[in-house]
């Protein structure tokens, strides 16, 4: 509008100048190549595999990895490597399902608490206090238990119980940008609670949002993992890394690959969400930072 | 070329990243500093002038580097050893640093962090006794008198007593070169003061020389000899402080100087210094200064000018001084004298009437005390009026404001704002849609005000959408960016690619959006370099004109109230106790705290003194 008030031609990325290009380390790229492949073996196993996981062939038992079958067979004869690509959906499929939706949940309490503050946000913490003192896993473990083996009893036991650890972390991430000016501006514009939570506070946490999912996505590969090697969860029979394990465990020193090779993708599973999870906080992180 | 005592710095280049791909900092920085002598390094953020501070200390962050000669009593500091660099920090060359909330740690007792570092003569840590002795006269220096300060925690301390705890363990061990990184400028204006007077009756008594680096030519004015301009990462200009000031040799330091609002008068209309600071790494390769420069000549982009020597004391790196001087300092004298009286407004109906404003925070905790931010506050804001709201940190000043605006409630008294009482009710939705069609506010920070994750078109979109505008949204955007001086390809940009005067005008678009006949400008200058911040003042200022608001501008800079207000209230303790026209109340205060608070101010010195540093220092 005036001569003296002509702004800057350029843009200011000091930030961007000043910080490393924003390369994927080899971690992360390997992370993503291994979580890819399970990925794939767990939507469609029957083009992976080279064999029926449940054929049972008591003449093929206990045999090393190698000719025939790449990871040997177990106590029945079962080819090893198409039951651990068949496990590859289970192993998935829960933990995706229970880092999803208490993600969600605990999203949803997290902004309503941290938001509104006051009595909402006191009911909203005692309850998760509450919730906090109950282990997920030794809950689950009875529950499943008493009730019998109900795989989806179990996934929502650990949904529910996996919301406290969430809440905190993102209650707090909201709390710290609930005072911000850019939150009181939006108020002083008449822009509706709702919107504000969802336009104005959720985007800015979302790296952390990102970071607990993927936390949550690895403690339920890990959990689920454990209850179906108690033999609680999944049926007896399906090819699950947990239940290979526990099954295969007894023959270690006949056959040592049936149960290093479900045990080794499990591993390998969870850390490689770990390091995905991480990077992607890092980058949200670096991305968001205005400053 | 110089005394053999004293602090110089050559050809210091400070690169930051990789080293295959560095980005420069600052270079070719060279000054000098004798015993006694106070030199101010005066520059906006992004010139390099900190971490040329850390850089002659040696304290630079990881993946900063640098370059150049240090030369203290005639020793090459650099090529010294790591083991007796370390020797010379805290006993030669000390560093005040700028928060003094964060400079000291928080769990030892305020003595033993100043006492630390003392020795006796035979190299060994003093005992109980001595420390404590020690630590008292050390406190006493810097005008501590209560001993007992030695055995408490830093958070028992006010900022003011931080930064003098600081500066006393600076100087524990008698340095010869105090070096002060914005020591004043988290501080209050009274409390800024007092600091000054310290560190330049320091420099007398202890015969010390200082460095003091700053953003504000009042405060570099106020205390040194010799002040070096830093531009964009080198030095455009030095010269003795009362010369510059008079007549300055560079078009930075003009630029700077005007742009800086005169506390003692209203001017027509203050003089910006159009864009902004290159960042490091975006920097022209000619003179840095020339993109912005009215004077500058294709001659100026093609070659970084060097540093001139132009008189005694006196250097300048613009290539075209011998033809532009007499100009120079034909707009700083004609600046001087220039004088606008304040506009008179006739009475007008009221906006925002309070009365009786009171405002308790409950107490924290169960042993703490409810806290009285406000204590009986009256306040009228006209139509079209702009009102000052002037007052030290804790003055409640902000609470007042954010009451307005209705973000904080009223504990008693009545607050009407547009026809609507705010206080001791919940509004009804009409009465809140009133009051957000009345008032709107601006902030402080640039950098929190807005969305960092949403389009600057985002954020004014749906302020435009909450003003009842449906059709042609994208229009209005425009228009708002247009009225804020922002061409309307902005509008898909992010707050991270803007700069801070940039984000202050989106964020004042977007108070626009709703047509408010009333906002509250929260400090929306006082984190802004002095020469965006004129731009703003000004744009605020047509902005009045044009659409006839009215502001309630809180800040506690009195230079900026007498530049955009009409009227002024002073704040004290969460009580007014003074109100009236900007230039009487500036002029003749009545109140002893207005006095206190216009004193205060930092003043170029009466005379400079009779030292024969001037002249025989050289840049």
């Amino acid at each position: 509008m005036n001569a003296d008030v002509v702004p800057t031609a350029i843009p200011v990325e000091r930030r961007r100048r000043l910080a490393r290009p924003d390369a994927m380390p080899a971690s992360v790229i390997v992370a993503g190549i291994v979580l890819a492949v399970m990925a794939v073996c767990a939507l469609l196993p029957r083009l992976v595999a080279p064999q029926d996981p449940a054929l049972i062939n008591p003449t093929e038992s206990l045999q090393r990895p190698g000719g025939a079958h790449l990871l040997g067979t177990d106590q029945l004869g079962r080819d090893v490597l198409s039951r651990v690509i068949h496990g590859a959906g289970t192993a998935l499929s829960g933990p995706l399902i229970i880092a999803t939706a208490t993600i969600v949940l605990s999203l949803a309490l997290s902004l309503v608490a941290g938001y509104f503050g006051g009595w909402v946000d006191a009911i909203v913490g005692r309850g998760v206090d509450l919730l906090y003192s109950l282990p997920p896993l030794i809950v689950a473990i009875v529950l499943v238990g008493v009730f019998g083996g109900g795989y989806w009893l179990a996934i929502g036991v650990l949904i529910v119980l996996n919301i406290p650890q969430n809440v905190r972390i993102m209650r707090a991430a909201v709390i710290e940008r609930r005072g911000l000016p850019y939150v009181e501006a939006a108020e002083t514009l008449g822009v509706s609670p709702l919107r504000i939570m969802v336009r104005h506070l959720l985007p800015n946490i979302a790296p952390v949002v990102a970071a607990c999912f993927f936390l949550r996505f690895t403690y339920g590969i890990v959990d689920l993992s454990s209850l179906s090697f108690l033999g609680l969860g999944v049926p007896p029979g399906s090819s699950d890394w947990g239940r290979m394990l526990a099954e295969n465990r007894v023959q270690i020193f006949e056959n040592a690959w049936a149960s290093i090779a479900p045990g080794l993708a499990l591993v390998l599973t969870a850390v490689s969400a770990n390091f995905v999870g991480d990077w992607l906080y890092e980058h949200f992180e670096r991305r968001g930072r205005t400053r | 070329m110089t005394t053999p005592s004293g602090l110089s710095v050559r050809d210091m280049e400070v690169t930051a990243g990789e080293a295959r791909a560095p980005v420069g900092i600052a270079s070719g920085i060279t000054f000098h500093v004798g015993p006694g002598e106070a030199v101010a390094i005066v520059g906006e953020s992004g010139s390099g002038k900190s971490l040329t501070a850390k850089a002659v200390l040696d304290l630079l962050p990881e993946n900063v580097r640098a370059g150049g000669e240090v030369r203290y009593c005639d020793r090459d500091v650099a090529r010294m050893p790591a083991r007796e660099r370390r020797r010379l920090r805290g006993r030669e060359l000390a560093l005040v640093m700028q928060d003094p909330f964060t400079m000291l740690n928080p769990l030892e007792r305020v003595g033993a962090q100043i006492t630390e570092p003392l020795e006796d003569e035979r190299g060994r840590r003093l005992d109980r006794a001595r420390r404590r002795q020690q630590a008292a006269q050390r406190l006493r220096e810097v005008g501590i008198t209560d001993p007992n300060v030695a055995d408490r925690y830093p958070f028992e301390l006010s900022g003011g007593m931080r930064q003098r705890v600081g500066i006393a363990a600076a100087i524990a061990q008698q340095p010869h070169v105090l070096i002060a990184d914005e020591p004043t400028t988290a501080l209050d204006v009274t409390t800024q003061h007092e600091i000054l007077e310290l560190l330049g009756s320091l420099r007398r008594t202890h015969h010390m020389a200082l460095v003091l680096i700053t953003h504000d030519l009042r405060v570099a004015f106020s205390v040194c000899d010799r002040v070096y301009v830093m531009y964009a990462g080198s030095v455009i200009e030095t010269a003795p402080a009362g010369a510059l000031s008079a007549a300055p040799r560079h078009p930075y330091s003009l630029g700077l100087l005007l742009a800086d609002p005169p506390i003692d008068r209203r001017v027509e209309r203050l003089v910006g210094i159009p864009g902004s600071v290159p960042a490091p790494g975006g920097r022209p390769s000619g003179c840095p200064f020339a993109p912005r420069c009215r004077w500058a000549e294709p001659a100026c982009e093609a070659s970084m000018p060097a540093l001139t020597e132009i008189a005694p004391g006196r250097a300048t790196r613009c290539r075209r001084i011998e033809e532009i001087g007499g100009e120079l300092t034909r707009c700083r004298q004609e600046r001087l004298v220039h004088a606008a009286p304040p506009p008179a407004r006739p009475a007008v109906a009221p906006i925002v009437v309070a009365h009786g404003v009171q405002k308790v925070f409950a107490a924290r905790g169960r042993h703490g005390t409810p806290v009285v931010a406000l204590d009986g506050v009256d306040l009228r804001i006209g139509e079209g009026q702009s009102v000052g709201l002037v007052g030290e940190s804790g003055s409640g000043k902000t609470t007042l404001g954010r009451i307005i605006v209705g973000l904080e409630h009223a504990t008693a008294g009545s607050v009407c704002v547009g026809g609507v009482e705010l206080a001791g009710r919940r509004l009804a939705r009409p009465d809140r849609e009133a009051l957000r069609r009345t008032v709107q506010m601006a902030f402080q920070d640039p950098y929190s005000s807005l969305n960092p994750s949403r389009t600057v078109g985002a954020t004014l979109a749906e302020a435009v959408r909450l003003a009842g505008t449906d059709t042609g949204v994208e229009r209005a955007v425009a228009g708002l960016l247009e009225r804020v001086g922002l061409p309307d390809h902005y509008a898909p940009r992010r707050p991270a690619g803007l700069s801070g005067g940039e984000r202050q005008r989106v964020a004042i678009a977007r108070a626009l959006a709703r047509s408010p006949r009333l906002v509250v400008c929260d400090e929306v200058a006082s984190a802004l370099d002095v020469s965006v911040q004129a731009q703003i003042l000004n744009l605020l200022r047509d902005l009045r004109d044009e659409l006839g608001l009215a502001y309630l501008f809180i800040t506690h800079d009195l230079a900026v109230v007498r530049q955009v207000t009409d009227r002024v209230y002073v704040l004290h303790r969460g009580q007014v106790v003074e109100e009236g026209a900007t230039a009487s109340v500036l002029d003749a205060p009545r109140h002893d705290y207005t006095r206190r608070l216009v004193a205060s101010v930092p003043r170029a010195k009466e005379q400079a003194p009779s030292t024969g540093n001037l002249a025989g220092a050289s840049a």
